[in-house]
């Protein structure tokens, strides 16, 4: 299939480190269309939409921004926590996006693990259905997220 | 049928090597706009090779305009007046510019291609901005994902600034980023030592700049800034002073301190800083010895949850709560807010709230 000039720049720039440090494919092989084939296909397996995902993550980062940075409950389960930095992170895709540089960490409070997302991504998932390749510092994995953020 | 799929294959291949070279030579031709010739406050003209935008154009004359996004248009930062031979706005510039600063011909300097002559306005301030070679001589842990790098002036040897200014680091390309960028960052240092710039960096996960000054940057490596740029000062009148920072912040707020003691300034004054545990709070030392020698310093550190109460004395809460709690006479205070969008927001509510007057809140938002 031909690519358009608009896609083979996107690809070029998921691979770039012009945006983020070190790309957002990271050391994955795949191409993101095959990324995000997998991606969706496993969320799919896991009962939830990328729309579900990105509504959730976005709902989580509002009831922590009031921390001011320090950890906010969210519910019986989960603390989250939002940090911002100066500046702000540009969408691949080609529409002029861009987002505040803000990390919400989650942490489950019974397990200890956290999961930890930029406003970016968000985007990313809900928009473009798009997590990350693997070994990118952006990357996101459907089911950590799953787990993290459903389960109470 | 074999050689005739590898004949049609070389055909197709060809065409498109032939396009691809078209393209090239075109873009030689057509794309390069020659010399141009660049105006500046009708004092000074130089002649640059067009093609480029006119902020990196700018950059290699050594003018430095700020932009803390490294020129993709994402700051809205680096504005300034073009006054002939910009063309047309470009959508990329209208979400960051006012109308009356449209009306005005400001216009981003990343995203304006120098293709002709150009007439430009820039603040004198800016045409006073160099650039400084220096040596990363010292990096000290603060907190978990917080650093404090000092860098000694190699050339030039001294710089001047006023307390509460920032400074760009040049990050060069590097394993992770393939192309040199620019952050700014608030100058820490005590301003007396003019031949030392320390820089607060706190890591923001795969932040381009903060990665490699977290994994990369060793001492003894040679650095490159520029600067100073900014209007986040301490005012010269009597008012009492109210600081509230968090994390980074704590950097130009640290400077002014300096900067008080070094003037034998007597306003009273304290200095409300945020963090989310004991652990995370930094530099307490130094601002206690603060309030040692500064005559009527307090400095109060407020962290969100204090498991052991043995640990240091401590506000607990918000930082904006305990501003609320504490602050007395707001309605006659000076108040300077170095943090988050979030965090800054929430203070000028709580400072308005207690009567501190809008005129007299100042802040360096991290945006």
């Amino acid at each position: 299939m031909k690519e358009s000039p608009d896609m083979q720049r996107l690809k070029a720039l998921l691979r770039s480190s012009a945006l983020v440090a070190g790309g957002f494919m990271g050391s994955d092989p795949r191409s993101f269309i095959e990324v995000i084939d997998a991606d969706l296909a496993e969320l799919r397996r896991l009962g939830y939409t990328n729309d579900q995902l990105a509504q959730r993550m976005q709902q989580i980062t509002k009831l922590a921004i009031p921390g001011l940075g320090s950890r906010a409950r969210i519910d019986d389960s989960k603390e989250a926590r939002v940090q911002e930095a100066k500046g702000s992170l540009v969408c691949p895709w080609p529409h002029q996006r861009y987002y505040a540089k803000r990390i919400t960490t989650v942490r489950d409070v019974g397990s200890a693990e956290r999961i930890r997302w930029s406003d970016l991504n968000t985007h990313l998932t809900g928009q473009h259905g798009f997590f990350g390749g693997k070994g990118s510092m952006f990357r996101v994995e459907p089911r950590e997220v799953v787990r993290t953020i459903f389960h109470v | 049928m074999f050689l005739a799929i590898v004949i049609a294959v070389a055909v197709v291949s060809s065409i498109g090597a032939g396009l691809a070279a078209v393209l090239v030579v075109s873009e030689h031709f057509f794309a390069n706009y020659g010399p141009c010739s660049i105006t500046i406050n009708n004092e000074r003209e130089f002649t640059a090779n067009g093609g480029k935008d006119l902020l990196s154009t700018l950059t290699t004359e050594k003018i430095f305009i700020p932009s803390a996004c490294g020129g993709r248009g994402t700051c809205g930062l680096c504005k300034l007046k073009v006054l002939e031979g910009a063309g047309p706005l470009l959508p990329t510039e209208e979400p960051y510019l006012e109308q009356d600063e449209r009306e005005s011909n400001v216009r981003l300097a990343c995203q304006v291609k120098v293709r002709n002559d150009l007439r430009i306005e820039i603040p004198q301030e800016l045409l006073a901005v160099r650039e400084y070679t220096c040596k990363c001589t010292d990096i000290t842990n603060l907190t978990h994902d917080m650093k404090q790098f000092r860098l000694e002036l190699v050339e030039p040897k001294s710089i001047d600034y006023i307390p509460g200014q920032y400074v760009q680091l040049l990050t060069p390309a590097y394993e992770k980023s393939s192309e040199e960028v620019y952050r700014a960052y608030s100058i820490s240092s005590d301003p007396a030592d003019k031949g030392v710039i320390e820089l607060i960096i706190r890591l923001v996960p795969g932040g381009i700049c903060t990665t490699y000054c977290f994994e990369y940057l060793k001492v003894g490596d040679e650095v490159k800034v520029n600067g100073p740029y900014g209007d986040f000062r301490l005012s010269d009148t009597y008012a009492p002073v109210v600081f509230i920072a968090g994390g980074s912040g704590m950097a130009p707020i640290k400077c002014m301190l300096h900067h008080m003691k070094n003037t034998g300034n007597t306003r009273k004054t304290v200095y409300y800083f945020g963090a989310n545990e004991p652990w995370e709070l930094c530099l307490v030392d130094l601002m206690r010895k603060f309030e040692k020698e500064l005559p009527d310093f307090r400095f109060v550190p407020v962290v969100c949850e204090l498991k052991d109460s043995a640990v240091q004395a401590c506000e607990v809460g918000l930082v904006t709560e305990a501003v609320s709690r504490d602050l007395e006479n707001a309605e006659e205070c000076e108040a300077y807010l170095c943090g988050s969008p979030g965090m800054i927001d929430a203070a000028i509510a709580v400072l308005k709230e207690l009567g501190t007057a809008d005129d007299r809140i100042f802040y360096d938002k991290f945006e």
